[in-house]
């Protein structure tokens, strides 16, 4: 043979190739949250803003210098934007107010502990950004449940550096006040149920306090509060509208499954339906159980997390099924107010064996 | 009203297009068609030099037709398989244009593999002068499925499509066998277009070639399935299954189907058209479905009514490497890079051209290689992926939604990459087609198609290497039962001897107590006795002779012998050796069982026989020389075993007696 062309080292097939990348995917994730980034914002204040720069600080230092001990490379992993998503979802679940120390040992220990010491990305068996909320919630419970009133309550929009002050000193500038808090309406429905309140009368003040500022907020608060008067919504409930939106657009540019979210709210749904009937003052309504919380949240962007996940259809379905039921089971018999980082890390142990127990049936077999 | 719905749903939602067509997942990549459908077919010059690798299988003989510095015209058959090879899937090769054969030498092939193959290079003279209707057909089409094999056979026609499987061993010996025949027009490879074009332009040679094998079969329906972004084949065919199925009783069916990746697999268009999966580990045959390409058909028409065997055939040649992608009736042999120069490449053609599609074709060793029967396109540059480092594994599961065949190929990229083969195979690695969705849609960009053919190729190896661990055990066993009757009949022989000393010495000084009977019953049993002895030995000499040469050897018949005479030899010294000491019924069935230990062996040896027949010619002569050996100890053996014979009965009286004795004793 005359002319040999020099050849490069033989590729195999296919050689074309979709261009999704995990980069991509990730953003897609990143970018659903921004509707509920913006209701946070609206409601709770600048605290959250000032959390996620502490998380995206802490998270680049982390990846770097884990991904240089661990003698890998580092330009590839920490653009993944993988991380990006475990600190977002650890930043929604904490309080805005909380002081800073809380979210970068939260990050820190998500990322070392929950992904780099198996090996990184894609070897991780449980939800990093679940076993960081666990750790934080374990180790500084009081700091983790203050939350910050929000403003339909508080009447007083916590500005950029009184949140800075706040997250940093603990206290807020020019008032009297020590600290701004409130209780969440899942822990609030807990300690009233638990003091023997009926399920209506724990949830009033929050729908009170919510008619008093329509009547004195401004034009744009009297609106926003006349549109959640109108769906007698509280804040929490806003929040959760807003992962709903975002979560749907990720449905639909196929970032995450349907078995998911389908499965996770259709059971918590069913079962909270069920105990509803059966004692309407004992149980909370479903639609309370389904927007508040982090609910919506876990439904679309932390119960899909692929690599702590079921793979196949059927698996993600029981997967995501069990843990509505174990969420509902959590909240309401359960010691914390609410129970979804538990209910995914139990599940998250549950995956190799659902993955074995679904496989699909494969073309020409029986 | 489905279909509607779908369509609306996938502006918003574009995979709910995978609801439209019936089997599994499916992508849907830039097709690149429109790049060489602009371009009518153009006609190939006659390159320098024509190379065609002649196929060659172990152990199947070929028949030289021609030499070197042989003129050759075209459509002269160059080779073909032998007579004697009675399962042989080698076609002949004929001489795509007239010349000269410059060399028979090794030539690279246009294989994964990158590998050398044997091949004849013909050194064209440009005259193309050719041999008209070298098939000797009349037109006709032929009456018996035979016939129609035959015909195949010698017109050297494969499977065009791509597997290049030889059309005439797919055909059944039987009529009435197929319920329906398949045309394969889907062509849902990216840049492909050569059956796209085939169909529109000779839709007629097509679908009378698919007629005259429904006919000859006794097919009573024939069903062609053609992508729907092919809308002039669509309608070139249809218009001519029209005129056809109005003087035929054959129904002729055109299906458009739903366009999707990999529509063109064999099972995904079974599935698409006649809504049936092929159960797994059969053949579509046995469902009673034959399914061919269309340019397969067209050659079978050709063959048939003009007596032109395949020779040249219709090539892509494309990419985003090439001005003008076009199609062209190749010749087969031409090398690759003259088609692809033909296209005006836009930079020097550096890197190595692929053949077939971007996603199941291979990039060659060596821009040089051929066209052969199977080279649909040759693609000068696929499109690139952007991004194309190689991430862990996420375990979205989009590779199994796009799955075809509905595997877990996340799950046997995990296996297989943890070198858990046997858990790879569990999850049914066997049952895919490599079609190369899953990497496609991979956003980790893990070769994961790469990863099977490696499980694949290693649970192959694994599965071989435990037949030869079997073996080799059988071996062993069979060693140790050989070892074992050698010393028990060192023993007998050792303790006839002495018994034959003893009676010597009874008979020489008579004792008082013996019975007369029993010691004149021992005096001729004992001369017997020794002269078995010695014959044994000699048996023994011979035996020892022919089987530890051919135990060196292992896959010879010489041995066989060898063993079928030692395993009679056995069965009968076991039986009248053993018997004296112990219940004849458990040493006959130790004896029945070791016979069986060998016969197992045996054929094992003879397996082995058959997968090493290419050495045959090698050994054929030490077989002669052993063959010689056996027969020449042959007529001592037939003596050997007279006395034998005496011998066991001999030893059966001693036996007798010795009981009787023993319950004289007894009783006493």
């Amino acid at each position: 043979m005359s002319s040999l062309t020099p050849l490069s080292s033989p590729l195999s097939s296919p050689f074309a190739h979709s261009n999704q990348s995990i980069r991509r995917l990730m953003f897609k994730v990143q970018l659903a949250v921004i509707p509920a980034l913006l209701v946070h914002l609206y409601l709770f204040g600048f605290g959250i803003i000032i959390q996620w720069a502490l998380a995206f600080a802490t998270l680049m230092l982390v990846e770097f210098s884990m991904l240089k001990l661990r003698n890998r490379p580092v330009r590839p992993f920490i653009t993944d934007m993988s991380a990006m998503i475990t600190a977002t979802v650890l930043v929604f679940c904490i309080p805005a107010g909380a002081p800073w120390w809380i979210i970068v040992s939260g990050t820190a220990f998500a990322l070392i502990f929950g992904k780099h010491i198996y090996g990184g990305l894609g070897y991780n068996p449980f939800n990093p950004a679940m076993l960081g909320y666990a750790f934080l919630l374990l180790s500084f419970p009081v700091q983790m449940t203050q939350w910050t009133a929000p403003t339909e309550i508080l009447d007083y929009s916590v500005n950029f550096t009184n949140s800075l002050h706040l997250i940093f000193t603990g206290s807020l500038p020019q008032t009297a006040l020590d600290i701004v808090s409130t209780a969440t309406p899942l822990s609030q429905l807990q300690t009233g149920v638990s003091q023997g309140q009926g399920v209506t009368e724990s949830l009033n003040p929050i729908a009170l306090e919510a008619q008093t500022h329509y009547i004195n907020g401004s034009f744009v608060n009297g609106f926003f509060y006349s549109t959640a008067q109108f769906f007698s919504l509280n804040s929490w409930a806003w929040v959760n509208v807003a992962f709903l939106i975002g979560g749907l657009w990720l449905l639909a540019v196929r970032a995450i499954r349907w078995q998911y979210p389908v499965g996770f709210l259709s059971s918590l749904t069913l079962i909270s339906l069920i105990f509803y009937t059966i004692d309407p003052n004992t149980y909370p309504p479903v639609d309370f159980m389904l927007l508040s919380g982090g609910t919506m949240l876990a439904a679309f962007f932390i119960i899909t997390d692929p690599v702590t996940s079921s793979t196949t259809p059927k698996g993600r379905f029981i997967f995501a099924c069990s843990i509505g039921i174990l969420v509902y089971v959590i909240r309401t018999w359960g010691i914390f107010p609410d129970g979804i980082t538990f209910a995914v890390l139990l599940m998250n142990i549950a995956v190799p064996l659902i993955d074995q127990y679904t496989q699909p049936r494969v073309y020409g077999h029986k | 009203m489905k279909q509607l719905i779908i369509r609306l749903l996938s502006f918003i939602y574009p995979m709910a297009k995978r609801g439209l067509h019936r089997f599994h997942g499916g992508i849907f990549p830039k097709s690149y068609k429109s790049l060489s459908l602009k371009h009518p077919i153009v006609s190939s010059p006659i390159p320098e030099r024509l190379i065609l690798p002649v196929k060659q299988l172990s152990g199947q003989k070929i028949d030289w037709h021609v030499a070197v510095g042989d003129t050759v015209q075209k459509n002269q058959c160059l080779i073909s398989a032998a007579k004697e090879n009675t399962k042989g899937i080698i076609v002949p090769i004929h001489a795509p244009t007239s010349g000269i054969i410059e060399a028979i030498e090794m030539a690279p092939l246009p294989h994964p593999s990158g590998l050398n193959a044997c091949s004849i290079i013909i050194k064209p003279d440009f005259e193309d002068r050719t041999l008209e209707n070298v098939l000797n057909m009349n037109g006709t089409r032929p009456e018996t499925p035979q016939q129609l094999k035959n015909i195949l056979l010698n017109a050297g026609i494969v499977g065009l499509g791509g597997a290049g499987f030889p059309t005439f061993a797919k055909l059944p010996n039987q009529t009435g066998l197929i319920k329906t025949l398949i045309i394969n027009g889907a062509e849902c490879e990216p840049f492909i277009t050569c059956d796209d074009v085939l169909m529109q332009t000779q839709a007629q040679d097509i679908l009378k070639g698919a007629l005259m094998v429904a006919q000859t079969l006794d097919i009573p329906q024939i069903v062609c399935g053609i992508e729907a972004n092919k809308p002039a084949a669509i309608q070139a065919m249809q218009t001519v299954a029209d005129a056809l199925t109005k003087s035929n009783s054959t129904q002729i069916r055109i299906q458009a189907l739903p366009a999707a990746y990999p529509m063109g697999g064999e099972k995904q268009l079974i599935q698409e058209l006649m809504e049936i999966e092929i159960p797994a580990k059969t053949h579509a045959i046995d469902s009673g479905l034959l399914v061919f390409n269309v340019a397969t058909f067209a050659a079978i028409f050709k063959a048939i009514h003009l007596g032109e065997p395949l020779t040249q055939r219709l090539v892509t040649v494309a990419g985003l490497g090439l001005k003008c992608s076009y199609n062209t009736y190749a010749r087969i042999g031409t090398p690759f890079i003259t088609l692809a120069q033909a296209g005006q490449p836009k930079q020097p053609i550096q890197t190595p051209l692929i053949m077939g599609g971007p996603m199941m074709g291979f990039q060659v060793a060596d821009n040089q290689v051929p066209v052969i029967k199977t080279t649909n396109c040759i693609l000068v540059q696929p499109p690139e992926p952007v991004q194309a480092t190689v991430m862990p594994c996420i375990r979205c599961g989009d590779c199994m939604d796009a799955c075809p065949v509905n595997l877990l190929p996340q799950q046997m990229y995990w296996h297989s990459q943890a070198h858990e083969f046997d858990k790879v195979e569990k999850l049914n690695v066997f049952d895919c087609i490599e079609c190369g969705c899953c990497s496609y849609v991979c956003p980790s960009h893990i070769p994961l198609v790469q990863f099977y053919r490696h499980a694949k190729s290693e649970i192959k190896h694994i599965h071989a290497e435990q037949q030869a661990a079997e073996l080799a055990k059988q071996r062993h066993e069979f060693r140790l039962a050989r070892i074992e009757r050698e010393k028990q009949e060192r023993e007998a022989r050792i303790k006839a001897k002495k018994a034959a000393v003893k009676n010597q010495a009874a008979s020489a000084k008579p004792e008082p107590k013996s019975d007369p009977k029993t010691s004149g019953a021992t005096t001729p049993a004992k001369s017997a006795a020794m002269k078995a002895a010695a014959a044994r030995a000699a048996a023994k000499r011979a035996q020892n002779k022919t089987s530890q040469p051919a135990e060196k050897s292992p896959p010879l018949s010489a041995r066989q012998k060898a063993i079928d005479a030692a395993k009679k030899q056995a069965a009968a010294k076991v039986g009248s050796k053993i018997a004296p000491n112990k219940d004849p019924r458990t040493s006959a069935k130790q004896a029945a069982k070791k016979a069986a230990a060998m016969a197992a062996a045996k054929r094992r040896a003879q397996n082995n026989n058959e997968a090493e027949l290419t050495t045959k010619s090698t050994t054929e002569a030490k077989m002669d020389s052993k063959t010689n050996h056996s027969e020449t100890s042959e007529p001592s053996k037939l003596a050997i075993n007279e006395k034998r014979q005496k011998a066991m009965e001999a030893a059966k009286k001693r036996a007798a007696e010795r009981k009787a004795r023993q319950a004289q004793q007894e009783s006493s």
